[in-house]
């Protein structure tokens, strides 16, 4: 039997105290399409850079065709055939799309001059390879999400050509988006290019891969076949059965707090791509933890920003109550007065002040309410921020440290008991733990679980549906920004799975 | 890639993050303009020319000149502060100076106004410059570079229209074309002829400034917007509100600065404050308030802005030529920037 094409045994990494990967065997075939499934801080991430030069491991070996290689960077990995496309695309949205693809690499005429029209012509011609009509000349800035990616795949494969690892190539795309995005690799493949997909969302996998390897805790779970069931999966990700994650369902709701009655978000101007709330009737009730569930694209973060108001500009119509009273939500500021408070899914981006130290952002929405007469009261000021702290088990416990400092789930514990500071009645929350380890992740269901009890009622959208089965009393299911479908918490993943994707169970 | 970063942080059982709150670098940053004034100083004392023993650098007079020239930029250099945190700019300072002090001059010589009336009037101007200027950035979305530059331009003109591009004199004395004698105290020094008025105009400005941004819920928000603007809007920030509030702040100041220059120097001149705005930035920088806005103090500011001028007073002091004064404040520029740079890329937080 030949040497794979690609392999990695034994692999230990360190980064100061925190061992990242514990001794990882890995191998890629040519014309395989290899899954790398994992938590955030399972590793994946680690092993990528390994392989992409990012990083040189402090133990073990990577081979080529079975010939030991190192990388000292990753120029060194590329030369060896290795491309790597990162979640954030290395493009410049600036500039059209032959020059991104010939950065760095440009034709030039004799004298100096750019060759433009022969980057264009060259362009084309590997844009039509793979069966895609993008025009070169053409801004990636005016591209979709769906086209920069393959650009950058089109681009990765000019300067590396036997493997191709993609780190969560499918997170930012629609669902046709992902179908072109996997009859492209499925095209590479049958050329022989072996590919490694990095990704978290499990109902992809049968689709796209050959062969599947699950990572926890820098280790190796278990490598399996694509058509594993996915309680399997499930099992090898988190490494214990899914019950013990989530806490008891609470037995009784109460009145009803938001409740839409064929409800459509009509925007001000057409916009490609964000799918508006159309027609949807739900409810949430008082001590109730609702989930949203819907592939890609079907509307979950725009009904929950269409809420909040921090949607593009528009207005609701059809019936939309707080309380069993008519409201307008159109602004931010009409959601918080209807005790409305939403967590988005970007916490780094839009959730949190990252330079800024863990307590003042706590205080950032009560910010009135610690400040009579317009001065900061520094005593009101502790107290709330004790509260959070006493709420949730926001490591480390100090609230003077800059919350870029804190790892992914503690920064989501601040993002939460932020939002929980100013009392709201109803918390819109948008993939609540996503980049959050496992541990964290249960104390959040916890907290989430307690507040409901406590009379909160809670709208989740969730991208991962064990979080959703697991942890919401009813899942409503979006397709197309309206509601198709309504389960009990505890329900079948396939059901849930096949009512999103307009299929009978 | 951040991918490293996360998986380190990912882990919840080693907490690794107090050791970063001693990090010497960071308090270096913190600190970096008193503790480069108090450097300045040092070298004042040391390089100084002496006279019969006395080291000329400490001579009353002469620390009351460093702290008087340094006081129109200084007010300017504060009201710029809250626009920098909040990640703005504002390049119509200087302009606006130049502009109030023209204004002043001609309500009190030709127009025939009393003190409190054109003081009153000239602030308001000010303040309404920055709101026009601050709503139309954040109404059209325009960057506030583009915004201000516009406004430099428009406050220099109208500036020269007011002047007729003539030096308006101020002459002293009771009767229609001359200013009330008391606005000349700008010019003087109080306290058996010690501290410069316009020092104490400077000081008062930066103590109710630190207390509106350290203290009020303004200030907070300020920090805010700066720090992630979307997170602040989504927290139910008024952003906008914040954002206009920051410009009539410089506008303002850079009218109170334009008071005090007509006052210290018994004219009005539309070609007066030229380059402030670059003064000022400067000030801020060294100050340590960072251009991507967010963080920064107004301590910081005022040592920065004192620290210029003393470098200023002793290479001047040693007849050092204005070039090489230049190159001098380019290198702490640079110095100051770097290390703010290493702090941010500690912390992982590079932009």
């Amino acid at each position: 039997m030949s040497a794979p094409l690609l392999s990695v045994t034994g692999a230990v990494k360190h980064f100061g105290g925190v061992q990242a990967l514990r001794g990882v065997d890995f191998d890629l075939k040519a014309g395989e399409i290899h899954a790398l499934l994992g938590e955030n801080g399972a590793g994946k991430s680690t092993l990528m850079n390994l392989l992409s030069g990012v990083h040189a491991p402090d133990e073990g070996e990577i081979r080529i065709d079975g010939n030991k290689v190192t990388f000292s960077n990753p120029r060194e990995a590329q030369a060896a055939g290795i491309a790597t496309i990162f979640q954030e695309l290395d493009l410049v949205p600036s500039l059209d799309v032959a020059a991104n693809l010939f950065l760095g690499r440009e034709l030039m005429r004799p004298g100096g001059l750019l060759d433009v029209p022969a980057m264009r012509r060259e362009a084309r011609k590997r844009l039509e390879a793979i069966e895609l009509a993008i025009d070169p000349a053409r801004l990636v800035a005016d591209l979709s999400i769906g086209q920069r990616q393959v650009v950058a795949i089109v681009k990765a494969l000019s300067y590396a050509s036997r493997v191709l690892i993609m780190d969560e190539p499918t997170a930012a795309l629609t669902v046709g988006e992902v179908e072109r995005l996997f009859d492209i690799m499925r095209k590479l493949a049958a050329t022989g290019v072996g590919i490694v997909y990095i990704s978290h969302r499990l109902e992809e996998v049968p689709e796209i891969a050959d062969r599947v390897t699950v990572m926890r805790d820098g280790r190796v779970a278990g490598v399996t076949e694509p058509h594993a069931p996915q309680a399997e999966l499930v099992r090898l990700l988190v490494g214990r059965p899914l019950d013990e994650l989530y806490p008891q369902r609470s037995k009784s709701a109460g009145k009803t707090l938001l409740s839409l009655k064929h409800a459509s978000f009509k925007l001000a101007s057409q916009s490609a791509g964000w799918q508006a709330p159309d027609d949807i009737s739900l409810e949430v009730r008082q001590g109730e933890i609702v989930g949203l569930a819907g592939i890609m694209g079907a509307g979950r973060t725009e009904l929950l920003s269409a809420l909040y108001g921090t949607g593009l500009a528009g207005r609701w119509q059809g019936e939309v109550a707080v309380d069993g009273r008519p409201v307008k939500l159109h602004s931010i500021h009409a959601a918080r007065k209807a005790g409305i408070a939403f967590v988005t899914d970007d916490r780094r981006g839009s959730g949190l002040m990252l330079r800024m130290a863990v307590g003042l952002n706590l205080v950032m929405s009560v910010i009135r309410r610690i400040s009579p007469a317009g001065l900061m009261s520094p005593r009101r000021q502790a107290e709330a921020v004790k509260q959070s702290f006493g709420q949730f088990d926001i490591r480390p416990k100090n609230p003077d440290i800059s919350v870029g400092a804190l790892s992914g789930g503690n920064q989501q514990k601040v993002v939460l008991a932020k939002e929980i500071l100013g009392n709201p009645r109803l918390l819109l929350l948008d993939e609540p733990t996503r980049g959050v380890d496992v541990g964290a992740k249960g104390e959040i269901y916890a907290r989430l679980r307690a507040l409901a009890a406590q009379g909160l009622g809670i709208l989740v959208a969730s991208s991962e549906m064990p979080e959703l089965i697991g942890l919401c009393d009813r899942i409503v299911v979006l397709r197309q920004g309206r509601n198709v479908a309504e389960f009990l918490g505890g329900v079948d993943e396939h059901t849930v799975l096949a009512a999103a994707n307009g299929r009978e169970a | 890639m951040s991918g490293e970063k996360i998986e380190v942080a990912a882990n919840p059982v080693v907490p690794s993050a107090p050791k970063r709150r001693v990090d010497p670098l960071a308090i270096v940053v913190r600190f970096q303009s008193l503790i480069g004034l108090v450097l300045v100083a040092i070298g004042g004392v040391i390089f100084s020319p002496r006279r019969h023993g006395e080291i000329l650098f400490l001579n009353p007079d002469n620390i009351a000149n460093i702290v008087r020239a340094v006081s129109e930029t200084g007010i300017i250099a504060i009201g710029m502060t809250f626009v920098i945190i909040t990640a703005g700019i504002d390049l119509s300072v200087g302009a606006v100076l130049g502009l109030s002090s023209v204004v002043t001059a001609s309500m009190m010589i030709s127009g025939g106004f009393g003190l409190i009336p054109t003081i009153l009037a000239v602030l308001v101007m000010g303040i309404v410059f920055g709101v026009v200027q601050g709503t139309i950035s954040t109404r059209f979305r325009l960057e506030p570079f583009i915004v201000t530059l516009a406004g430099l331009q428009a406050a220099r003109g109208l500036a020269l229209i007011v002047s007729g591009n003539q030096y308006i004199n101020i002459s002293y004395g009771d009767g229609p074309g001359l200013a009330p004698p008391v606005f000349a105290v700008l010019g003087e020094r109080l306290f058996d002829n010690t501290v410069p008025v316009a020092t104490i105009v400077f000081i008062i400005f930066a103590a109710i400034a630190t207390i509106v941004l350290n203290t009020t819920r303004f200030g907070r928000y300020v920090y805010a917007v700066g720090g992630n603007e979307r997170a602040a809007r989504i927290s139910g920030v008024p952003v906008s509100m914040v954002k206009i509030s920051v410009y009539a702040i410089t506008g303002f100041a850079s009218a109170l600065a334009g008071i005090v220059h007509a006052g210290q120097f018994n004219f009005g001149s539309a070609n007066d404050g030229m380059g402030y705005e670059l003064t000022a930035i400067a000030a801020v920088v060294i100050g340590g308030t960072s251009l991507f806005g967010g963080a920064g103090s107004m301590v910081g500011t005022v040592a920065g802005t004192i620290m210029l001028g003393a470098l200023a007073n002793i290479l001047q002091l040693n007849n050092i030529t204005p070039a090489t004064q230049l190159l001098a404040t380019a290198a702490i520029i640079v110095l100051a920037a770097v290390l703010q740079s290493l702090v941010r890329r500690r912390e992982g937080l590079g932009r």
